[in-house]
């Protein structure tokens, strides 16, 4: 017994079709090309039968109305199985783009700030903010830095043509923990609407609020204050006329260097990941000793590249302990305390953390830089 | 401070390269900004090229503005003996070929102990404290080519043998001299005093300066010849013809010299050291180093002895250092035999007392006043890494975060929620740009003003704002929402926190399925409402008269009857100043923060109990005059209506076909509830009626 060659050829043709429709429209024409009332191919077949020899006839017969039905029954099958998978009415197609729901983003040197606040915070302190205008005492002469003071010559300073009056501070701490009495002479009583009376100048750096705060507070103290300090500086890539600083301020019966390195330890790690710290010595009028703070450079990884202008390590902040002149001129005495302060530039963190090569970046507000920065 | 190694090491062996210097000296307190290969300097024909140092000297260390300081601090850093300075450069050096056949060493103190044709008055001791003069007889001519190279790699431009000595000597010592030619000194008289009103001098640099009231002067029997501690007059500088000189070795007090500089905006290396402070008792040393020099070089001979006028005279200071003080302030003890070896050292004199010593600050440390600035040089020299690493103790509890700045962030996540991108702009602008933000007289103009683009403080955040929408407009792109928060300043009302925001472009951006829609009004209006919502303060709009919006698209943002902020369309007169297109017009809202915060202070969440009754609505829709505003339409509903009313709102408004001119068709949703009952349809019906017949009655309504 063999089968008539041809059938199994009918029969393999049509198993390659059927594998390679995968529409109703291809079935159709599959169903027309082998079983078409007239031009069918298996139709054409069983039409032929008539020609054979009874004994052939019979068997071929049989073999093609087999094929026939496996024909009809896989068609069926696979009619029923498309419509089956047809979307529903009213379905969409799932992969066209969105309507889109616009979200903003925070500007780099918030997302900086409100890091560096977070990781205060959990280290215990206050943050609060000071006002942007201030006048010469807080701003240098408690600072030590009376007039005629060389280092002034370090903050170039932009003035107001005529005193206004500055913004409020701690109006939260109205209730809680404030000495003196209240009304009281500027600074030395705690003032309900504690406000700078008579603001001549842009504060060059967030160190202002040191001395208004010790001041108002009395030892120990915790603080740190963000905000915008102004020097008339030309813009360049690395320099603008207004940019953002923190203050950092710690007061203790106990307070030591080592507490700073700590301090700025735990910090720069948080902020910038596995890096070194290290500490150098360098002055400002109001710190004893004093000391700039670097972190190893993250291009190189402290082998000395472009970045680190091949020393291998980044300056961040400048920091030191507070200096007794400062103490003595908010009223403390120096030989019961000690503290620390430092001063942390927002743009320097960005630049740094974001790899980010003009400051000015940050002032133009350009969508396309500040997108680049996910909430 | 430029250092030339070849120079540096002839004071101190100091072991290492240049870039191993750079390393040491930058973890004692004096970065290097860089580091410049020179050739190699005559004395070593042959030897290894030279390079120059570029240290960077902190204010408070004039000491360290010369060789011999930088020698003085790299000794101790490497623990190598600083060589006494003084030793003369030339006597190696004269092998160089130097034309001079004269016996050298011919001591500064002249034998004959004359006053050498010169007098010497100190008419202010307060402002000169010291002053130490020299004749000498010279021949003007170049100085030799090892001292020029000196010079020229320390950023001196050589000038003549005799100048070029007393800048010599300044770079090595940190003194700084001057030389007078005596034949030009009337009288033969140097007098130190305070300049006479109105005095002129014509200084070194060929200007006429007229000198300020408290300056002090160097000046001949008739007239100044000198601003003392800044720079020379042209009158009586030494010139080709110069046969005898007269040299200056002088300490002046650091505040006049100061003063004095600024006044004159004179800034030279003579008036940098002397303001940060120089040393009183270096001046006679510079000078017998100054006339070694001229004798060594070739350039003359002194002439009788050198005067040394002291009549102020400064003592060193003594100082205690405790040890308790010392471990307090860095964290731990410091061994005693470091505290020793580094403060001897550096030059302090050390004596024993029961808690420490009691050091001897030498004169050249005038920033060492207290005992903390000891403890600095100690911990300096021991090394910042050699301390532990430690944890400051929380002592107290700590005090609550400013709520400013938990609102800043509140703001930032409704904003940025809303789609607006934070932007942060400077706080000063032109006076063109803010002019349309508050009147002239109450900008705050800054004094001295970088440029006109930053010559006020901004009275508003909204000019930076909106060029920053200008800024990215011209960047192709055409949807932008932007705010900012931050401080504005006005003379009125001084320093006020605000927040703004701008929105151009589409509200709803393109989309395929057609729902593409411009930004409008009631968009801004929206935001600037969720701001106030987000701080707890509901506002309403009233029409507002505010010139930076456009007239029919602006309103007030009123609170508790307080104006706390403005919503509208930007005017386009502002909007064409900043360069903003014509077609695209820009939405923007300020808001005062602090007087929002002031509205919303001592307010607290309290939890209503929810309706257990149904609501019945009634929809209602009335033909008013178009002049009326909504908000007068609402206040009639809610007087009218009983207490069930719970809320009122448009939910149509219709003007054109069908509706008389002047008139608006607006329809309104009146949704009434008790909390003790079921309304009955009677009840809601008669509340409508009411509504209806107060609406015709105040605003002649008609009901459709």
């Amino acid at each position: 017994m063999s089968n008539h060659p041809s059938i199994d050829a009918l029969r393999q043709l049509f198993e390659e079709q059927l594998q390679a429709a995968s529409t109703e429209q291809a079935l159709k024409g599959i169903h027309d090309a082998f079983l078409g009332r007239k031009s069918g191919t298996l139709t054409q077949a069983l039409k032929g039968l008539a020609s054979l020899a009874p004994e052939a006839r019979r068997e071929t017969g049989q073999q093609l109305n087999a094929l026939k039905s496996d024909i009809e029954l896989a068609l069926d099958e696979r009619l029923s199985a498309l419509a089956a998978s047809r979307p529903p009415a009213g379905a969409v197609d799932v992969t066209l783009s969105s309507r889109g729901f616009p979200i903003g983003r925070i500007h780099p040197l918030m997302r900086v700030r409100q890091q560096v606040e977070d990781i205060f915070t959990r280290m215990g302190y206050e943050i609060l903010e000071g006002p942007e205008v201030e006048d010469d005492y807080h701003n240098f002469e408690a600072l030590n830095m009376p007039p005629d003071h060389p280092a002034r010559d370090m903050q170039d300073t932009l003035y107001l043509r005529e005193p206004i009056v500055g913004g409020t501070w701690g109006a939260h701490r109205r209730s809680t923990g404030a000495r003196g009495a209240p009304g009281g002479a500027e600074g030395r009583g705690w003032l309900p609407a504690a406000q700078v009376r008579a603001a001549t100048l842009l504060r060059t750096h967030t160190s202002a609020m040191q001395i208004r705060y010790m001041k108002t507070f009395p030892p120990p103290i915790r603080i740190i204050v963000p905000g915008r300090v102004y020097r008339r500086d030309n813009l360049d890539l690395s320099h603008t006329p207004m940019f953002q600083q923190f203050e950092g301020l710690v007061v203790g019966p106990d307070v030591t260097l080592a507490d700073l390195k700590g301090t700025f330890e735990a910090m720069l790690r948080e902020l910038f990941g596995d890096v070194s710290v290290r500490l150098r010595p360098s002055f400002f009028p109001y710190t004893e000793p004093s000391a700039e703070v670097d972190i190893s450079c993250q291009s190189c990884g402290g082998a000395g590249c472009g970045t680190c202008k091949h020393t291998g390590w980044l300056e961040i902040l400048g920091s030191g302990m507070v200096h007794p002149a400062v103490f003595e001129a908010v009223g403390y005495d120096p030989g019961q305390v000690t503290g620390f302060a430092f001063g942390l530039g927002m743009e320097r963190v960005a630049m740094l953390k974001y790899g980010v090569d003009d400051i000015r970046l940050f002032y133009e507000n350009d969508l396309r830089f500040l997108e680049q920065f996910p909430l | 401070m430029r250092v030339l190694l070849s120079w540096l090491r002839e004071l101190v062996d100091v072991p290492g390269s240049a870039e191993d210097i750079a390393r040491t000296m930058s973890l004692r307190g004096f970065a290097v900004e860089g580091i410049e290969p020179v050739p190699a300097d005559v004395s070593g024909a042959g030897g290894p090229a030279d390079a120059v140092l570029d240290f960077e000297v902190t204010g408070n260390r004039p000491d360290c503005m010369s060789i011999v300081g930088m020698a003085r601090e790299i000794a101790v850093a490497y623990g190598v003996p600083l060589k006494p300075a003084g030793q003369p450069p030339a006597a190696p050096k004269r092998k160089a070929g130097l034309a001079d056949s004269r016996t050298q060493g011919g001591r500064p103190a002249g034998k004959k102990g004359g006053a050498a044709g010169i007098d010497i008055v100190i008419e202010s001791p307060d402002l000169c404290p010291r002053y130490v003069g020299a004749v000498a007889e010279v021949e003007m001519g170049a100085s030799p080519a090892w001292m020029q190279r000196r010079l020229e790699a320390s950023g001196i431009r050589p000038i003549s043998n005799i100048v070029d000595i007393t800048n010599y000597v300044l770079l090595e010592t940190g003194q700084p001299m001057h030389a007078f030619d005596l034949a030009r000194l009337a009288g033969g008289q140097i007098r130190v005093r305070a300049a006479r009103p109105g005095e002129t001098l014509r200084t070194l640099d060929g200007q006429t300066r007229t000198l300020p009231p408290e300056a002090l002067v160097i000046a001949d029997a008739e007239r100044a010849v000198a601003v003392a501690g800044v720079m020379g007059g042209g009158d009586s500088e030494v010139t080709a013809a110069t046969r005898t000189i007269v040299f200056e070795s002088a300490y002046f007090n650091p505040l006049s010299v100061r003063r004095t500089s600024k006044r004159l905006g004179l800034k030279t290396e003579a008036s940098m050291r002397f303001e940060r402070g120089a040393d009183p008792s270096l001046p006679p040393a510079a000078m017998a180093r100054a006339l070694v020099l001229i004798e060594t070089t070739g350039a003359g001979r002194p002439r009788g002895r050198v005067i040394d006028r002291y009549p102020a005279r400064i003592r060193p200071a003594t100082l205690r250092l405790r040890r308790a003080s010392l471990a307090g302030l860095l964290g731990c003890p410091i061994p005693d035999r470091d505290v020793r070896r580094i403060l001897e050292r550096l030059g302090f004199t050390l004596g024993k007392a029961a808690d420490g010593w009691r050091v001897v600050v030498p004169t050249r440390r005038g920033d060492v006043t207290r005992e903390v600035d000891l403890i600095e040089e100690v911990a300096r020299h021991y090394g910042f890494d050699r301390l532990p690493v430690t944890f400051p103790a929380l002592a107290a509890a700590p005090p609550p975060v400013d709520p400013r700045i938990t609102r800043a962030r509140q703001l930032r996540r409704v904003l940025t929620a809303a789609g607006f991108f934070e932007a942060v702009t400077f706080g000063f602008t032109s006076e063109a740009a803010a002019a349309p933000f508050a009147p002239a007289a109450d900008l705050v103009p800054i004094a001295n003003p970088l440029s006109e683009s930053f010559a006020v403080l901004r009275p508003s955040v909204l000019p930076g704002l909106i060029d920053a929408v200008a800024h990215n407009r011209r960047r192709e792109q055409r949807d932008v929402r932007l705010f900012e928060i931050g401080a504005r300043f006005t003379r009125s009302g001084g320093e006020r926190r605000a927040v703004a925001c701008a929105w151009t472009g589409t509200a709803a951006p393109e989309h395929w399925s057609g729902s593409a829609r411009a930004v409008d009004f009631f968009d801004i209006k929206a935001v600037v409402e969720r701001v106030c919502g987000a701080v707890g303060v509901a506002v309403q709009t009233a029409t507002s008269a505010d010139s930076s919006l456009a007239a029919g698209s602006r309103a007030d943002l009123i609170a508790d009857g307080t104006r706390v902020g403005v919503v509208g369309r930007l005017a386009q007169a502002v909007a064409d100043a900043h360069g903003l297109p014509d077609d695209d017009p820009v939405y923007v809202g300020e808001i005062d923060l602090d007087a929002l915060e002031q509205l919303a202070a001592g307010r607290t969440i309290r939890v209503a109990p929810l309706p257990r009754y149904p609501s019945v609505t009634r929809d209602l829709s009335v033909l008013v005059a178009d002049t009326l505003t909504a908000a007068d339409i609402l206040r009639t509903v809610r007087d009218s209506a009983p207490a069930t009313l719970v809320r009122v709102n448009e939910f149509d408004r219709y003007q054109g076909k069908g509706i008389p001119d002047g008139s608006v068709s607006l329809s309104l949703r009146l949704t009434f509830r008790s909390s003790d009952r079921t309304l009955t349809d009677a009840e809601v019906q008669a509340a409508t009626d009411r509504v209806v017949a107060a609406l015709k009655e105040r605003h002649g309504a008609v009901q459709r």
